[in-house]
């Protein structure tokens, strides 16, 4: 069928908004948290939870028994929960001589599971009947209404129509048509995992599947014959339009049913969405695919399976089952509690045989003695729990006599509760961190500092810099910074012999300026000759070398993965080559001059033209002058040039000659207009000294860093290393796009040493003393060593301190490790050594076997910003992102919106992906590890073939099958006047929705009047006002006192 | 002087934020446009109140503004397809009468 194209656009659009509760899904290699609710974050919590329920089928708040675990271990605020219950009881009617409070309280906290929510034909007379030990007569008609809601739920509202068919007639077709999906994903999306390639990708998804699908055995021998539906367009677009025809289904209804086809599999569907939309991305560049391909697919296999599946007897649209419902709801009903293992034992052989028999008069009969029985059934059952409720109530009398319209209320009162009760217990818990948070913090004033500590050290937000920030105060005299471990610089980085960009900033950002490395070997001192030597020296050499010019001037074969994909084992002997001693590097960190950028392109488009020559031509580089070839480049840009002495060189006729060019301008890319995009692309390479100015000055201004430098000024990034971990990224920084720090801070520090940028910075009134070295660092959180890098730059005055800095170093990562230890392995005590703690950690980073290298963030559950004297004397036990603020150089707030755009976002994802992943570890997590296997490269899956699994593994969350993450939303402190951050938080639209919407818990504590604000169901409470007695606690700290 | 001649276009300039940007831009691809212009970190006064256009670490929560000129009869189809998603996120279109002297490069 045809379809005109405003319907067409209509067809995406609506795909793109009905996907939108899909969080993305990351390459692997790359692993972004992510809230897996972000496309629902638009909604206040409670909403999104729910609505997430629905979508995902997976739970959003803990089981009532493991929130009563922690009640009994003090990790609940039990007075929080019990103002929550009588702030909920507030609006409900009284019930006579019934306390509802006392009702609700033993009901959370002595009973271990939800007593309602199951009766779906027991009214209030059936219960009040059960109660009083009789049976309420009720009939049919009354019952039938009840039926046809359940019926509804269950086969129409928003269904696929095969789910209505498989829960009907245990057809099965979802499972089927779910593994033929995954299949064809496999096929199209694989990076190289899989020995055979599926052809003609470069058409994209749906054009290389349906070309390949419809001469696919397996598609046949299932009986699945789909060509018929493929010849109705040629356009996804047009084919999903067309399936829907035939399932009757409405077009007010599509966007319903597009999010009910996507969720099915939402792991790769976020991947594919992720894919479709990342421009950058190698393998979307070359073989396309987005969500409509998807849906156009599964939609096709999915008619094609209902057509050619007996079992279905022809039930293939949303209509045909509507009218069956209609027809024999009776049969139908009985079906589902069939298909569902609800029905009750003892009538489900009588059931089965009526339904297997088909006479409707039987099965009518059958259904009307079933669903009294089942009424009964659940009556007496619900009525047991109620009257056990009522007796550790002591009230089992006062149940007994209530009027059935009262006891209808108390069940009402009792539903709605359990139904909001996960958010009761979440308040309670988070009040009682806020609370502990508030008694550990100090706000006493803030002694200015007398003399310049030894160390002045960086380290990212992430949770697991609090823990050695801590000890590393402790072992000497240092002070401590955390900043996002991007350190503010976004940055495409190219490592020397790789050909493929990495970002290292938040998923929220795209760098803008590339930083390729450079062996240091090679380097002289001029700037210069560097850049232009370094990349003649390289193309000469090889023109597959995967370097800088290469890739960033984008020659023709996409020679990024040329590694990976054209010569794969030289790749790799190159890289081995490569990696064991890998050479000393420096960062081209600064802008190309105008003459550099086109020789460098001169130089890339001479190695290319050679290339051609030799492949189109057969012609040996000796054979040809290099005059040829410089008259080769401008013929094919078009240049006024003589082109006899060039024909002659390489012996073509003319016309050969003519052919030659434009396959050079074409083929090769030597023309006018491509040389613009690669000096365009070249211009990408540094930042301008502006540029890095601002950086620099942006950093030190972003954590209150502005005077009193060091002598040493430390940029500690962070990774982690394990073996045969596919989530080891997940473990990396996430302020890096998953990736190290440590070139983060090679960059910033590159560039804080810079003369001129400091210059550029006294101008400022930032002023760096000359002594003052800034250091690169990277902190291994598996072994929390901290190695520094660049030390061959160190000026020889500093060199007699580095002993002292390394040894400090050492200690506090020891310390660390001590703290660390006994939370990973049982059988290590507290009491351990320090020294033994340490190499049991260093084990975690070579042991192939282990599956929990570390606990990465698992248990985050702050967010401070503000100065380190705030959190100095609290041990938060590697549970708080502390992000260094000063709100005394930041008058206008354009630091903390900063701070809140972004580093907060991220800290919020990761926060929430915890969440999800701890309280449903099988729907939201991605379950045990031990039953990983990689997918395409880019992905895991669970066993064989299943969903892409998406979050966190149970080993990263969970310990003996309970959270080790105790699942809380962000608390979010600001030490800040309120008026300054108050007008800040309103002028920052992303965080301020994501607060009002409960996603964050948020405090603000102002340093000057002392107040503690909350924002708490909608707006500010200063009712936090610190009690006299903490305030006296508050004390003046000196900083470099603590040695 | 050389004469200029004039062809008539519509102007579209799409409002959203800046997180949707690669769904307009495709929608636009699909509908068949040859190009648009796109202006990043907007601020103003809307039905959400002020917007301030200068985030510096998150520019999926900025808004943005692609321009493009298209032939007429691109214009009902164009909004009929953005039309799903704006019942669902903040934003607008607006839909002018232009003129541009070199036809060849907004159409065919």
């Amino acid at each position: 069928m045809t379809i005109s194209l405003g319907k067409s656009l209509k067809i995406r659009s609506t795909i793109q908004v009905a996907a939108e509760p899909i969080s993305f899904f990351w390459p692997m290699r790359t692993f972004i948290h992510h809230n897996p609710l972000h496309g629902l974050e638009h909604l206040p919590f409670d909403l999104a939870v729910k609505e997430g329920k629905r979508l995902f089928h997976g739970e959003v708040y803990l089981p009532r028994a493991t929130y009563q675990k922690y009640a009994k271990e003090g990790k609940i605020d039990v007075g929080s929960l019990k103002l929550e219950i009588s702030r909920f009881l507030k609006d409900k009617n009284e019930i006579p001589n019934i306390d509802l409070q006392k009702w609700l309280e033993n009901l959370v906290f002595q009973i271990s599971h939800p007593i309602s929510g199951k009766n779906e034909l027991a009214d209030t007379s059936d219960i009040h009947a059960a109660l009083h030990k009789t049976e309420a007569e009720r009939p049919l008609k009354s019952l039938m209404q009840s039926v046809s809601e359940t019926l509804k739920n269950n086969l129409l509202k928003d269904k696929p129509v095969y789910e209505a068919t498989d829960i009907l007639f245990g057809a099965r077709v979802g499972d089927e048509l779910d593994k033929l999906v995954i299949d064809s994903c496999l096929d199209f999306f694989d990076e190289g995992q899989s020995v055979w390639s599926m052809p003609e990708r470069q058409l994209g998804f749906f054009h290389a599947w349906k070309d390949v699908a419809s001469r696919n055995l397996p598609f046949f021998f299932r009986g699945v014959r789909i060509g018929k539906i493929l010849e109705e367009s040629e356009t996804p677009e047009g084919i999903i339009a067309y399936v829907l025809e035939q399932l009757e289904v409405p077009e007010e209804n599509w966007l319903e049913y597009f999010t009910s086809e996507l969720v099915r599999l939402h792991g790769w569907v976020g991947f594919i969405r992720w894919r479709s939309s990342a421009k950058h991305y190698y393998w979307n560049q070359n073989f396309p695919g987005d969500l409509v391909d998807y849906l156009a697919i599964r939609m096709t296999l999915a008619l094609a399976l209902l057509y050619e599946n007996s079992k279905c007897k022809g039930h293939c649209s949303r209509k045909k089952i509507a009218d069956s419902i209609e027809k024999d709801p009776e049969e139908a009903y009985l079906r589902i509690e069939l298909q569902q293992s609800k029905i009750i034992p003892e009538m489900a052989h009588e059931v089965d045989q009526a339904i297997a028999r088909g006479n409707q008069k039987q099965i009518r009969s059958v259904f009307s003695s079933y669903i009294n029985k089942k009424r009964l059934y659940e009556a007496g059952n619900f009525s047991k729990k109620l009257d056990h409720l009522a007796s550790i109530s002591g009230e089992a009398g006062a149940l007994l006599d209530l009027s059935e319209k009262n006891l209808e209320r108390l069940i009402d009162t009792i539903a709605v509760f359990e139904e909001n009760e996960g958010l009761t217990w979440l308040r309670s818990m988070e009040d009682h961190s806020i609370k502990k948070l508030l008694n550990g913090i100090n706000i006493g004033k803030v002694a200015p500092k007398e003399k310049r500590p030894f160390v002045q050290a960086m380290f990212c937000i992430d949770t697991r810099s609090e823990r050695i920030r801590r000890n590393l105060e402790t072992v000497g005299d240092y002070e401590t910074y955390g900043i996002a471990g991007f350190f503010g610089v976004p940055v495409s980085f190219m490592e020397l012999g790789k050909g493929s960009e990495i970002h290292l900033c938040p998923v929220i950002l795209t760098p803008k300026n590339l930083v390729p490395e450079v062996s240091v070997s090679e380097i002289r001192d001029d700037a210069a000759v560097t850049a232009l030597g370094k990349a003649m020296h390289e193309l000469k050499e090889s023109v597959l070398t995967p370097f800088v010019t290469v890739e960033a001037i984008g020659l023709l074969f996409g020679f990024d993965m040329i590694g990976k994909t054209v010569a794969p084992s030289k790749y790799n002997h190159w890289r081995k080559n490569l990696s064991p001693e890998k050479p000393q590097t420096r960062l081209l960190l600064d802008k190309l001059s105008r003459e550099q950028a086109d020789s460098i392109l001169r130089a890339a488009q001479r190695a290319v033209i050679l290339a051609a020559v030799a492949h189109e031509l057969g012609l040996e580089p000796e054979e040809i002058s290099d005059s040829t070839i410089r008259d080769l480049r401008e013929l094919a840009l078009n240049r006024d040039i003589d082109e006899e002495s060039c024909r002659q060189g390489l012996k073509l006729s003319g016309k050969e000659m003519e052919s030659f060019i434009k396959t050079l301008q074409a083929h090769y890319r030597i023309n006018e207009s491509f040389s613009h995009v690669q000096t365009e692309r070249l211009s990408r390479i540094g930042f301008t000294l502006e540029e890095q100015v601002n950086y620099v000055g942006s950093a030190l201004q972003a954590i209150g860093l502005v005077s009193n430098f060091s002598r040493f000024v430390l940029l500690v990034g962070h990774g982690s290393t394990s073996e045969n971990n596919p989530y080891e990224s997940a473990l990396d920084c996430g302020a890096c796009g998953g990736n190290h720090g440590v070139v983060s801070g090679r960059v910033l520090a590159q560039m804080a040493n810079k003369p001129q940028v400091r210059r550029r910075l006294a101008e400022q009134g930032i002023n760096i003393p000359d002594d003052t070295f800034f250091i690169p660092g990277f902190h291994n959180t598996t072994s929390d060593e901290i190695v520094l890098h660049d030390m061959d730059l160190v000026p020889s005055s500093h060199l007699m301190y580095v002993d002292r800095l390394n040894s400090g170093l050492t200690g506090a990562a020891r310390l660390c490790a001590t703290e660390r230890m006994p939370t990973l392995e049982a059988n290590i005590s507290e009491t351990i050594k320090p020294l033994l703690a340490s190499k049991a950690a260093m084990r975690n980073t070579m042991d192939w076997s282990q599956v929990r290298p570390e606990w990465g963030l698992s248990r985050n559950a702050y967010f401070i910003i503000g100065r380190r004297e705030l959190t100095y004397e609290m041990e938060l036990d590697g549970r708080a992102f502390l992000h260094s603020y000063d709100y005394r150089i930041d008058q206008k707030g354009r630091l903390l919106s900063t701070i809140m755009t972004g580093p907060l976002v991220v800290g919020q994802w990761i926060n929430m992906e915890h969440y999800f992943s701890a309280v449903d570890n099988q729907r939201f997590g991605s379950g045990s590890k031990v039953n990983h296997n990689v997918a395409g490269r880019f992905g895991v899956m669970s066993g064989n073939i299943s969903d892409l699994r998406t979050g966190l593994p149970s080993q990263t969350v969970l310990k003996d099958g309970l959270p080790y993450h105790e699942p809380i939303r962000l608390i979010t402190l600001i030490e800040a006047p309120f008026d300054l951050a108050k007008q800040v938080f309103e002028s920052v639209a992303a965080t301020k929705n994501l607060v009002k919407n409960a996603w964050i818990r948020m405090l603000i504590v102002d340093p000057e009047t002392h107040d503690v604000s909350l924002f708490e169901r909608g707006e500010w409470k200063h009712n936090y006002q610190l009690s006299s007695e903490l305030l006296s606690k508050s004390k003046e700290v000196k900083t470099n006192e603590r040695v | 002087m050389k004469e200029f001649n004039f062809s008539h276009l519509k102007k579209l300039e799409i409002i959203l934020e800046g997180e949707y940007q690669e769904f307009a831009t495709d929608l636009l691809d699909h509908a068949g446009v040859k190009g648009y212009t796109i202006i990043n970190n907007l601020s103003g006064k809307g039905s959400h109140g002020f917007h301030d256009g200068h985030l510096m670490f998150n520019e999926e929560a900025v808004l943005i503004m692609i321009i493009a000129a298209v032939p007429e009869e691109l214009v009902n189809p164009i909004l009929e397809g953005f039309a799903p998603f704006y019942n669902k996120h903040s934003g607008v279109v607006f839909v002018s009468d232009i003129q541009v002297t070199r036809l060849v490069k907004f159409k065919g």
